[in-house]
């Protein structure tokens, strides 16, 4: 009987949840006739692939989702490559009492800006260095803005490692870079695939500083190039539909194969908080 | 030849180990005794090159190694915790130490083969660490250590996760095989009867200083101050506060007697414990309290009149102000 409740409960939410979804994928193989139809035709429409051909062959959308693959791959490679040493050297070091408390709260501290106030400085900043624009001006935003995450929820995959198996690797021989990247590293493997799944769905998903830091055709991201699909005179349902559907696949892709890394790692950072 | 010159480490304002000297001869097996906190640890760690001292010199078959980083200095060492790797088999565990110094495939194999099957770890090489026990593990921290043949092997505790049974036997195997290695060990432990079954000498170490660096029979028997004598011993030694000195005596050197006898001192039985091989006695003698070890025949119920003498060659003698050993 419990059980019942529990699978009707979940079975509720899961269709409140799924229905934009369902909606979204049906918009996208409806013809243009069927969208607006009333009442709406949940199944049983004519299907047709026409929308997906509008926004990635003739349309922008291809280029557009080459985009964000190159940004959010650059963005977590630079975000881990620079995050991982850094909550390694919090997590081993010592550091001056007073400094050891607060360091890991300022750095966390950067995540709890509320982004919009950033953009306008960023702006400047970017014009100035002439990476408006560019796939590398806005990777360096990305991996600026997940740095902190990165480093915080490192180092607490680092403080679960004991000490003493990098000490033994020091004995055996080994330098402490040589001791990090043989030993340790393939230790917090699972920590290393959560927090590179959690960087690359931030960057896949980002829109604010997408839509403001790239307004040409060719720097667009995918989140951007799908809204822009609003125009003064028309809405293009369709091919935003079929381009969303695409959207969707690589982050549920990334979710599905780090799923047991995502729920302990997310789980880990809100135990050490 | 192992040479360690007044040693010191700090930990802010607190003196971890106090100008520690200590030598220790080829193939000699140093025990460091003392109980936690006492800085023995840390001493090891400095041996190791985990910490850097803030005074003083290491020195290591005539080099000075008190600079040189723990990788360099041609140490091992077995933690506490096995500290093995737990993503690699048993096999590369055991050849890690060769597979940094870059040997041969074939060579490590071949290494490896001949230690495990010296500790009896031959069935065990294609597993993981978490797949086997305590004392399988504790095997492998040793074959790890000592596959490579290095200066000096360091052991921090390495018998304390295991259970009682086990523990007596990895100590005569562990005393054994560095009787075949011949390689100077020093040996951390809190359990005096590790210390001084496996030391060829024991330093007991009490806040960051050597108390004692003598013979396992000497640390017994001429103890230098009150502090080893009570530490090493189980049931530790009677100290008696007299005017001009502590007097010393060991439970086993109390002589009892249920009759009484002349110039012997009366007390009541305020308990007596059983071992099976021999009885604990522990007399009330007005406010003190005064323990004997004797045969396993004694029977007294609590309370009953007893007699008693100290052994008076076994009879030891301590300053009463700094504690230290007098001259009989």
């Amino acid at each position: 009987m419990k059980a019942a409740v529990r699978y009707i409960a979940a079975s509720a939410a899961l269709l409140i949840a799924l229905a934009p979804v369902y909606w979204l994928l049906t918009i996208s193989l409806k013809r243009e006739v069927d969208q607006f139809a009333y009442p709406p035709q949940w199944i049983g429409f004519a299907a047709t692939l026409q929308h997906y051909r509008d926004a990635f062959g003739s349309g922008s959308f291809g280029s557009y989702f080459a985009n964000s693959v190159i940004l959010a791959a650059m963005s977590t490679a630079a975000a881990l490559a620079i995050g991982v040493p850094a909550a390694y050297g919090l997590s081993r070091f010592e550091w001056a009492r007073s400094w050891d408390l607060k360091i890991g709260d300022w750095i966390l501290s950067t995540r709890m800006l509320p982004p919009i106030v950033t953009i306008v400085p960023l702006f400047l900043m970017l014009r100035e260095a002439r990476l408006l624009n560019s796939l590398i001006g806005l990777a360096i935003v990305y991996t600026g803005f997940n740095l902190p995450f990165v480093v915080w929820m490192m180092r607490g995959f680092f403080d679960e490692i004991p000490r003493e198996i990098e000490e033994a690797a020091m004995l055996d021989g080994e330098s402490r870079v040589g001791s990090l990247l043989r030993i340790i590293l393939p230790l917090v493997k699972p920590g290393l695939a959560a927090t590179a799944v959690f960087c690359l769905v931030v960057a896949w998903n980002e829109f604010l500083f997408a839509l403001i830091l790239t307004q040409t055709d060719s720097s667009m991201t995918l989140p951007v190039g799908i809204a822009s699909r609003v125009t003064q005179y028309e809405i293009k349902w369709g091919a935003m539909s079929a381009a969303g559907v695409v959207a969707m696949l690589p982050v549920l892709v990334f979710a599905s194969a780090a799923q047991k890394y995502l729920v302990r790692g997310l789980s880990l950072g809100a135990v050490k908080g | 030849m192992m040479e360690i010159d007044r040693l010191t480490k700090r930990f802010g304002s607190r003196e971890a180990v106090s100008a520690v000297s200590l030598a220790a001869a080829d193939g000699e097996f140093v025990v460091l005794l003392g109980p936690s906190g006492c800085g023995k640890s840390t001493l090891l760690r400095m041996i190791a090159g985990l910490e850097n001292p803030d005074e003083g010199s290491i020195k290591l078959a005539g080099r000075d190694v008190t600079q040189v980083e723990a990788r360099d200095r041609d140490i091992a060492m077995v933690f506490q915790s096995y500290a093995l790797y737990p993503h690699m088999t048993i096999a590369q565990n055991i050849g890690y130490p060769l597979r940094v110094r870059k040997q041969s495939a074939l060579e490590i194999e071949k290494e490896v083969t001949k230690v495990a099957a010296r500790l009896g770890l031959s069935g065990l090489l294609a597993n993981r660490p978490r797949q086997l026990s305590g004392g399988e593990r504790q095997r492998v921290a040793l074959a790890r250590a000592i596959i490579r043949r290095p200066k000096a092997f360091l052991m921090d505790e390495p018998l304390s996760n295991l259970d009682a049974r086990l523990r007596v036997e990895m100590r005569a195997e562990l005393k054994h095989l560095q009787h075949e290695l011949r390689t100077i060990t020093v040996y951390v432990t809190h359990d005096q009867a590790e210390a001084m079954t496996l030391a060829h000498r024991i330093a007991v170490m009490c806040d960051g200083k050597i108390q004692q660096y003598d013979t396992p029979a000497n640390v017994y028997h001429r103890p230098a101050n009150t502090f080893v004598a009570q530490f090493v011993g189980s049931p530790s030694m009677n100290l008696i506060q007299k005017s001009d000195a502590i007097l010393g005596i060991r439970p086993e050197d109390v002589e009892l007697s249920l009759d009484e006898k002349p110039d012997w001192s009366p007390a009541r039985i305020y308990v007596t414990e059983e071992m099976g091989n021999e009885t604990i006695v522990i007399l009330a003698d007005g406010s003190s309290q005064l323990t004997a070890r004797t045969t396993a025949g004694f029977r007294a119920d609590f309370d009953t009149p007893v007699w008693f003498r100290f052994r008076p060659e076994k009879l030891h003698r301590f300053d009463p102000s700094s504690g230290a050993r007098l001259a009989c």
